[in-house]
């Protein structure tokens, strides 16, 4: 009987075999994409495993060596900004022969030299030693090696000192080993990056996937019946037709499996140039393991048996014909519930914010995820209702069949657009927070002029590492000339802080001190009272993400009680350089302060630092930016597959009513709004529950209400529609050919 | 050339409310029209008979403008059919034709209701008036209580009906029946023959039906026979009224 269902599929005439290759070709396309994002996921791992050295602590999870026996090594990893690019820094010296290594080096720098990325080399190269090599101390003996970096595009430097030296380095620290595990050790700088990473892909890409192989092995399906019921006349069992669609399925899946892996192996390489991630990947990121290979090529061709087999138990193949079972049960209003409960209880928090972080992250992420969840659950009831009313209320022909046609099946209907109400919720909420908090935050901090301050901060954390800085004695009046020196630069301001009363989150929010004649030449920070000589200032002033909350008129700073030279016997917090925003004064400046504070932390611009600036958001950003314009297109792909399904189905009574004078443009319109109306409904129901869930967010975690995405948003999203709605189109001409004249003569 | 059979040759204006003038059509290497002629007279019923392949769908379709023959002229009601550009064709067929075919002619997802209205939504009627004027149709082809069923909830004579109702809701001057108890058993083709008999003639729609069955056929006034692409009137053609 196998032998007999190849022969029927090979042999079966021009029609079967168009099938056949159509089906192929589809299941190929949906093949090459899954095998792009195991691929994409691989890669996101391989770059994990390899930066892991990045995460060395004193407690490494898997450790590089034999602790016991190898030597000390001190180091002291920071980050540094060029031109919003992120340069990884780490100084090392070594305590003996047996000092582990960094991994991509041939052995640790001594003091005065410096190890670069090929990416940092020619950036080196390139710019202006006072812009940005004049920061790192030593002469290059060597390049690091791809083992050691994310992407070709990484700027990392790894730079000698001497033991005596860094160990009196404030922050530095004393490792015996190198991590090697990916994440989740003491030092992690990014932790639960690759959990995210996994989950958006999977929810956004893989289950849409795998639906659009699911639907391109049922395409014709109702020719292959008509076949089967005549063979059923002729004495076939069911067992024997149900195998033979078995074989059919496989044939087709093994086919596309094929295509798939060529479609792969023919796009990797520029597909790993694409910075999906934010970074272009090398190319061998993107493999597959043996497992992924065996997975896909085997799995598919089952599953597409398997399939075949279950939509023939959705229909009644007799030897006089094929009736279909009575239409499914319709969704129930229950659906609904998990995506209010997920709502009612964003909203239960507004004005309840929990107190800790990890009460924080329960009470927004159970939120987040039951809403999410609740989208997709509620989805096929909610098309059944918004079908229902098209096909209700319309007296337009092609909205009443499109109407009919969903509500009859909303599950299938939904089922195609599930993976885009995903990534289309996780991108807007991400989006309206992402643009209500850099709006906030430059509101907090002297909006536009303020992004062009560049600050170092003596106090508080160094940016991601979990290192205390102390604060800083004194700024001499040298750098403070050195600086103001430099072409485009400003002004320099220097906030100071009385360490018996700045620090401690339990207390309020700390407290600085400024002198009120150099605010007076940096207005973006704000202005003292007339007659005040010394002024309080927000310590958190654009601190490492984490922002203050503008409290009554934030321009006009307080005076304190505090004479100019008591203000000059306080430590120094930070130190504001106002420039007129041209990078070469940014950088210049920037790279004067690092020679003169080498261990204090990149300076950086509010801008920079601004939360819309920071590279683990701007990545998120931009994968969430690549599962929207995926999904979408997955969508409008597997939209496409079951809109021509269904043409193929109807082919007779379509032919038959154009036949009757029905104009083409009616069925044109019918395609499309089967199509098109649960995309754009879902896109337009998935983006207003994201921007809720943002506002109630903010609302409760800020007491901000929602800023409208910006213009990249929309962009986007309009992107990704146009794209859909194009492949959608695309099966128009389908239409205009099954539906002719002659066709319907033929049937 | 051979005379157009039964009718003396005309354009509308001499009675007959359709014509064919020496036909010729071909699918490819095959010709299945080769000098077709026939006109009908308005409110007439006529009967297309002949063997398979001989032609008989072919010029129905090339009489209803759904295919543009090679060679001569179709008429109706003194308007050049073959002459038409594709979208008046179809805006003649929408308004002043109705169909019958065998079988699978509604469309699955609506309701036999909807599929009824369907040819007045075409034309722009209003939803309430469409459904309103169906419910008529119902009660006259016994299919009151069928009205919310799907075409694979019924019979195949109850379809048949739906089809014909839905052919005749929109008052067509003629009325093109293509083998329309082809799928049907004896019994209910009969069944479905007296209805669009009856129908048609309280409409005073004129019917072209093509059957290769006598029993079928002996429901016409005239019956003609089409052999090897050309018409021929049946040997004592019977004219019933």
């Amino acid at each position: 009987m196998i032998r007999l269902g190849v022969r029927l599929t090979v042999n079966g005439g021009r029609e079967a075999v168009a099938r056949l290759i159509v089906t192929a070709a589809a299941v190929a396309l949906g093949v090459g994409l899954l095998l792009v994002t195991v691929a994409g996921i691989n890669a996101v791992h391989a770059q994990d495993v390899r930066t892991a050295w990045l995460n060395t602590s004193d407690h490494n999870l898997r450790p590089s060596v034999n602790e016991a026996t190898s030597d000390p090594l001190w180091g002291l990893a920071s980050l540094d900004d060029y031109r919003h690019s992120i340069i990884e820094r780490v100084d090392v010296a070594a305590t003996g022969p047996r000092s582990p290594a960094p991994p991509g080096i041939s052995g640790l720098p001594r003091s005065g030299q410096f190890y670069a990325s090929p990416a940092l080399t020619r950036l080196l190269r390139s710019t202006p030693a006072a812009d940005l090599g004049d920061r790192y101390p030593g002469r290059q003996v060597g390049t690091i090696g791809p083992s050691a970096l994310a992407s070709p595009n990484s700027l990392v430097i790894i730079i000698g000192h001497t033991a005596a030296e860094l160990s009196q380095t404030p922050g530095a620290r004393e490792v015996r080993s190198i991590e090697t595990a990916p994440q989740g050790g003491p030092g992690d700088r990014h932790p639960g990056r690759i959990e995210l990473i996994l989950a958006v892909v999977a929810g956004a890409l893989l289950l849409p996937v795998l639906i659009f192989i699911a639907a391109a092995t049922r395409l014709a399906a109702a020719r292959r019946e008509q076949r089967f019921a005549a063979m059923r006349l002729l004495g076939a069992t069911p067992r024997q037709v149900s195998v033979i669609a078995a074989v059919e399925a496989s044939v087709a899946a093994v086919g596309g499996v094929i295509g798939g892996f060529g479609l792969f192996f023919l796009l990797r390489s520029p597909l790993a140039a694409v910075p999906f991630t934010g970074q272009p990947f090398f190319p061998g990121d993107l493999s597959l393991h043996l497992s992924d290979i065996l997975i896909i090529a085997i799995g598919v061709p089952i599953a597409a048996a398997l399939a075949a087999r279950l939509a023939l138990r959705r229909v009644q193949i007799s030897p006089l014909g094929v009736t279909r079972h009575v239409t499914p049960a319709a969704p129930h209003a229950w659906r609904a519930i998990p995506l209010l409960a997920g709502v009612a209880e964003l909203a239960f928090f507004v004005g309840r914010r929990p107190a800790t972080t990890s009460g924080q992250i329960r009470a927004y992420g159970a939120g987040f995820v039951l809403a999410m969840a609740g989208l997709v659950i509620a989805g096929p009831w909610l098309t059944m209702l918004v079908s229902r009313v098209m096909a209700r209320r319309t007296g337009r022909p092609a909205v009443l069949i499109a109407g009919r046609r969903l509500s009859d099946n909303p599950r299938a209907a939904f089922r195609a657009v599930s993976g885009l109400i995903v990534a289309l919720f996780i991108s807007t909420a991400s989006a309206g927070v992402i643009t209500t908090i850099v709006a906030y935050h430059s509101a907090s901090t002297g909006g536009v002029a303020g992004r062009d301050i560049l600050s170092e901060y003596f106090g508080g954390q160094d940016a991601g590492l979990g290192l205390q800085h102390p604060g800083q004695a004194d700024v001499s009046d040298t750098l403070v000339s050195q600086l103001a020196s430099i072409q485009g630069v400003q002004a320099v301001t220097v906030v100071r802080a009385d360490p018996l009363t700045a620090e401690g989150p339990n207390f309020g929010p700390p407290t600085g001190f400024v002198s009120c004649a150099q605010l007076a030449r940096m207005p973006a920070l704000g202005r003292c009272a007339p007659g005040a000589a010394v002024a309080s200032i927000p310590l958190e002033f654009g601190s490492g993400g984490v922002v203050a909350h503008p409290s009554g008129d934030a321009s006009v700073r307080p005076a304190a009680a505090m004479s100019a030279d008591r203000l000059k016997a306080l430590p120094v917090h930070a130190l504001y350089v106002g420039t007129n925003g041209s990078r070469a004064a940014i950088e210049h400046a920037r790279t004067t302060l690092e020679i003169a504070f080498p261990y204090a932390g990149s300076p950086s611009t509010i801008g920079e630092i601004s939360p819309g600036n920071s590279q683990l958001l701007a990545g998120w950003q931009q994968l969430a930016d690549v599962a929207i314009i995926a999904s979408l297109i997955i969508a409008a792909s597997s939209l496409a597959v079951s809109v021509a399904s269904g043409l193929v189905e109807r082919k007779r009574p379509f032919s038959l009513l154009r036949l009757t004078g029905a104009p083409i443009g009616v069925l044109r319109r019918v395609v499309a709004l089967e199509a098109a109306a649960p995309l754009v409904a879902v896109a337009v129901l998935s983006g207003g529950t994201g921007l809720l869930a943002a506002h109630l967010f903010l609302r409760s975690q800020l007491s901000e209400s929602l800023q409208p995405p910006g213009a990249h948003y929309y962009l986007i999203v309009v992107a990704g529609i146009v794209a859909a709605l194009g492949i959608i189109a695309s099966t128009l001409p389908l239409l205009e050919r099954i539906t002719g004249p002659e066709v319907a003569r033929n049937e | 050339m051979t005379g157009a059979v039964g009718l003396s040759s005309g354009d509308g204006s001499r009675g007959c409310l359709i014509e064919a003038r020496d036909l010729v059509k071909s699918f490819g290497p095959t010709p299945a029209l080769r000098g077709a002629d026939l006109s009908v007279r308005a409110g007439e019923i006529v009967a297309v008979m002949g063997p398979s392949g001989s032609g008989k769908s072919t010029l129905l379709h090339c009489l209803a403008g759904i295919l543009v023959p090679e060679g001569g002229e179709v008429w109706f009601a003194g308007g050049r059919v073959d002459a038409m550009r594709e979208t008046e064709r179809s805006a003649l067929r929408r308004d002043r034709f109705g169909f019958v075919f065998q079988s699978g002619q509604l469309v699955p997802e609506l309701t036999a209701e909807e599929n009824v209205a369907l040819p007045l939504l075409l034309r722009g009627v209003r939803r309430s008036r469409a459904l309103q004027e169906t419910r008529d149709w119902f009660e006259r082809l016994a299919l009151s209580g069928l009205e919310q069923r799907r075409s694979g909830e019924l019979s195949g004579g109850q379809a048949q009906r739906v089809a014909l109702a839905r052919a005749l809701v929109g008052g067509p001057r003629v009325l093109f029946a293509d083998e329309p108890t082809g799928s049907l058993d004896s019994l209910t083709g009969e069944h479905v023959m007296e209805l669009l008999v009856a129908a048609s003639r309280d409409q005073g729609t004129t019917v072209v039906l093509v059957t290769h069955d006598p029993r079928v056929a002996a429901y016409a006034e005239r019956e003609v026979v089409v052999r090897d692409g050309k018409v021929s009137a049946l040997a004592g053609d019977p004219v019933r009224s």
